[in-house]
C-alpha cells in the first residue's frame, strides 16, 4: 500500500544525478575543480528559483510558459525606469517586480475565469512580455547596472568558502526552497495545492478556493520569475531583452525529471531540486568532456527522455501509491 | 413525527431559457433515509447542486433545523451540516486517506497563520486511524495510504465515513454505487444503513430502485423539474415506483397485457 522508500520518484532521479557526477568527474578532474563547481552554483539558482514556483504551479495542474519572458522583462523595465523616469534603481526594480506579479495576476485570471488551459494563456503572454521587452530596448541589452552597490550586494553579492565562490543567490535559493518544502508538504494550503491538481471539482467541494490558490500561485511564480531575473541581471551588470529565452522549457523540464507530475496532483521539491542540478551538471559536464556544442541539446533531451521513462515505469509497477 | 432535518420550499433553478427545477418542496428528518429518484434530465443532480452551494437558487427557501439558510457556495452548505458525496468521486487521488479525510478543514499547529499554517501530521494522522477503525472499514487500510490505491468500495466509504465524521446533519450521496461490483455496491449499502442508525439523515440518488427497498424509508421522484411523488417506501413496489419515474402506469399496462 504505502509506496516504500525505493519507490519514491526522487530516489530514482538522484541515482541518475550520481551517475551523471561520477561519470563527469571521471572524464575531466577539471569537472570538480573549484573554477567549475562554482559556476554551477553561479548559474544554478537562477533557474532554480523559477523551477520551485513551477513545481507548485504543475502541482496544482497549471504551468507558466511566461516565465523565461518575464525574467527578462522585469530587469529591463527596472533600468529604462530609472534611467528615464530619474528614480532610484532599487524602487524602480521593485515597480518592475509588482509589473511582474501583475502579468501573472491576468494569466491567473484568465486561466481561472475564462476557462481556457494555461498552456494557451502563458504561451500567448510569453509573446506579449518578450515583444513588449524587445520593443522597449529595440533589441539592445541595456548595461551599467552598477548604481546602488547594497542592492547588488543583497541579491549579486559573492564571497569564497576555500576555493569555491558562492554567490548570494545560492543562500536565497536555499532559503526559497525550504520555504517551498515547508508549504507544499507541511502546510494546510500545500494539502490544497495537491488535492486542486489531483481532483479539482472535489477540493471546491470541500469548501478549497481553488481558483483563488491557483492566482496566487501564478502571481507567486512570476514574482520568482522576476527576482531570478533581477539576480542575473545585478550579477552580470547587464539587462538583456533576450535573457531567460526558452527558460520556460527547461525549467519545466527540471521539475518533471525530479518526478512532479505534469498532470497536476503530485508534486516534490526535493524532486525538483535534483532535476535542477542534473540538469545544470549535464550541461556544464557536456562541454567539459568534449562533446560539441551543437550536439549537447542531444544529451539533454536524451536524457530527459530517459528520466521521464524511468518514472512511468515506477508508475505502472507500483501502481499510483 | 421526528424532527425535520432540512426542509425544501419551492425551490426553483432556471439556466437561461431552461427551467431546471420547477417548484420542488420536500423534507427529510432526523435519522431518515430518502431515495431521490427520477430519469435521467429529471433534475435530481441539479436539485444537489443546489442544496450543496454548488449553484444558486433562482428562487424558494432551504430550511435547516426549521431555520432558513442562505446557501451559495459548498463551504456555507460544509458550515450548516450538508455533506455532498457527488457520483464523479470526492476524493483526491493523489493523496493520503488522511489528507482526504481532512481536506478544507485540516488541524493545524498555529491557526494564526491561516492558509500557511503548518498541518498538525500527528493529530491528522491519530484522527484518520481512529475514524477508520470506528466505522470499520477493512482494518489493514493505513491512513497514510494514498486513495488511489483503495478499490471503488473503500473509496465510497471514506467519502461517507468523511462526512459523518463531521457530525453532518445531511448527507447527499449522488449515485454512490456507480461502477461498483456487486460486493462493493453491498458494502456501500451496509455502510448506508450503519449511518442512518447512527442517526445521520441522508438523501440517497439512484437509478437502482431495488436499492432503494433495501435502504430508504421514503421515495420522493422527481419528473421534469418536479416533484411527482412523495411516498413511503414500505406501502410500495418496485413497479410502482418505476411506473411514476417514467410518467407510465406500468401496473395497468401489465394487466392489460395479463387481460389481452
Amino acid at each position: 500500500m504505502k509506496r516504500s522508500f525505493w519507490q519514491r520518484p526522487e530516489i530514482s532521479s538522484f541515482a541518475i544525478l550520481c551517475i551523471v557526477i561520477a561519470v563527469f568527474s571521471g572524464t575531466n578532474p577539471r569537472f570538480v575543480s573549484a573554477q567549475n563547481v562554482s559556476d554551477i552554483l553561479a548559474f544554478l539558482p537562477e533557474l532554480g528559483i523559477i523551477a520551485l514556483g513551477m513545481t507548485l504551479l504543475l502541482t496544482a495542474g497549471e504551468f507558466d510558459l511566461s516565465v523565461g519572458a518575464v525574467f527578462a522583462f522585469c530587469p529591463v523595465i527596472g533600468l529604462l525606469l530609472a534611467q528615464h523616469a530619474g528614480i532610484s534603481l532599487p524602487f524602480a526594480l521593485l515597480l518592475a517586480i509588482v509589473a511582474s506579479g501583475l502579468i501573472d495576476l491576468a494569466n491567473g485570471y484568465l486561466v481561472t475565469k475564462a476557462g481556457i488551459s494555461s498552456f494557451l494563456i502563458t504561451l500567448s503572454m510569453l509573446l506579449l512580455v518578450r515583444g513588449t521587452t524587445l520593443f522597449a530596448t529595440q533589441g539592445f541589452p541595456l548595461s551599467s547596472l552598477e548604481g546602488d552597490s547594497m542592492l547588488k550586494t543583497i541579491l549579486a553579492g559573492s564571497f569564497y568558502a576555500g576555493p569555491v565562490r558562492i554567490y548570494a543567490s545560492l543562500i536565497w535559493f536555499i532559503a526559497l526552497s525550504l520555504l517551498a518544502i515547508y508549504v507544499l508538504s507541511f502546510s494546510k494550503i500545500g494539502n490544497w495545492i495537491s488535492a486542486i491538481g489531483s481532483n479539482r471539482s472535489a477540493a471546491v467541494a470541500r469548501g478549497v478556493p481553488a481558483d483563488a490558490v491557483k492566482i496566487g500561485l501564478f502571481v507567486a511564480i512570476s514574482l520568482l520569475a522576476a527576482l531570478a531575473g533581477v539576480m542575473s541581471a545585478l550579477r552580470i551588470s547587464s539587462a538583456s531583452p533576450v535573457a531567460g529565452e526558452q527558460y520556460e522549457l527547461e525549467v519545466i523540464a527540471m521539475v518533471v525529471v525530479g518526478g512532479t507530475a505534469l498532470t497536476g496532483g503530485r508534486g516534490t521539491i526535493i524532486g525538483t531540486l535534483i532535476g535542477v542540478l542534473l540538469l545544470r551538471t549535464i550541461r556544464n559536464g557536456i562541454v567539459l568532456v568534449g562533446v560539441p556544442g551543437l550536439a549537447f541539446n542531444i544529451f539533454v533531451g536524451g536524457i530527459i527522455l530517459l528520466m521521464l521513462m524511468v518514472h512511468s515505469t515506477m508508475q505502472k509497477k507500483y501502481g499510483r501509491v | 413525527m421526528k424532527r425535520e432535518v432540512i426542509r425544501l420550499e419551492n425551490i426553483t433553478k432556471s439556466f437561461g431559457n431552461v427551467q431546471a427545477l420547477n417548484g420542488v418542496s420536500f423534507s427529510v428528518h432526523g435519522g431518515e433515509v430518502v431515495a431521490l429518484l427520477g430519469d435521467n434530465g429529471a433534475g435530481k443532480s441539479t436539485l444537489i447542486k443546489t442544496i450543496s452551494g454548488v449553484y444558486s437558487l433562482s428562487g424558494g427557501q432551504i430550511y435547516i433545523d426549521g431555520k432558513p439558510v442562505i446557501v451559495t457556495r459548498p463551504r456555507d452548505a460544509m458550515e450548516l451540516g450538508i455533506e455532498t458525496i457527488h457520483q464523479d468521486s470526492s476524493l483526491a487521488l493523489d493523496l493520503s486517506i488522511a489528507r482526504n479525510l481532512f481536506l478544507g478543514r485540516e488541524p493545524v499547529t498555529v491557526p494564526a497563520l491561516g492558509v500557511f499554517a503548518p498541518l498538525d501530521r500527528r493529530e491528522l494522522r491519530k484522527q484518520a486511524t481512529d475514524l477508520l477503525k470506528r466505522v470499520g472499514i477493512s482494518k489493514k487500510l493505513d491512513a497514510d495510504a494514498a486513495i488511489g490505491a483503495l478499490s471503488g468500495g473503500e473509496r465510497q466509504s471514506i467519502s461517507i465515513s468523511r462526512a459523518m465524521q463531521f457530525f453532518a446533519k445531511i448527507i447527499i450521496l449522488d449515485e454512490p454505487t456507480n461502477n461498483l461490483g456487486v460486493e462493493e455496491t453491498n458494502g456501500v449499502l451496509r455502510f448506508v444503513k450503519e449511518v442512518k442508525a447512527a442517526g445521520h439523515s441522508l438523501i440517497y440518488i439512484t437509478h437502482n430502485i431495488h436499492h432503494v427497498f433495501q435502504v430508504a424509508d421514503r421515495a420522493v421522484i422527481m419528473r421534469q423539474g418536479r416533484v411527482v411523488a412523495d411516498i413511503d417506501v414500505a406501502e410500495s413496489d418496485v413497479l410502482t415506483i418505476e411506473g411514476i419515474i417514467t410518467g407510465a402506469d406500468l401496473k395497468e399496462l401489465a394487466a392489460a397485457q395479463a387481460h389481452g
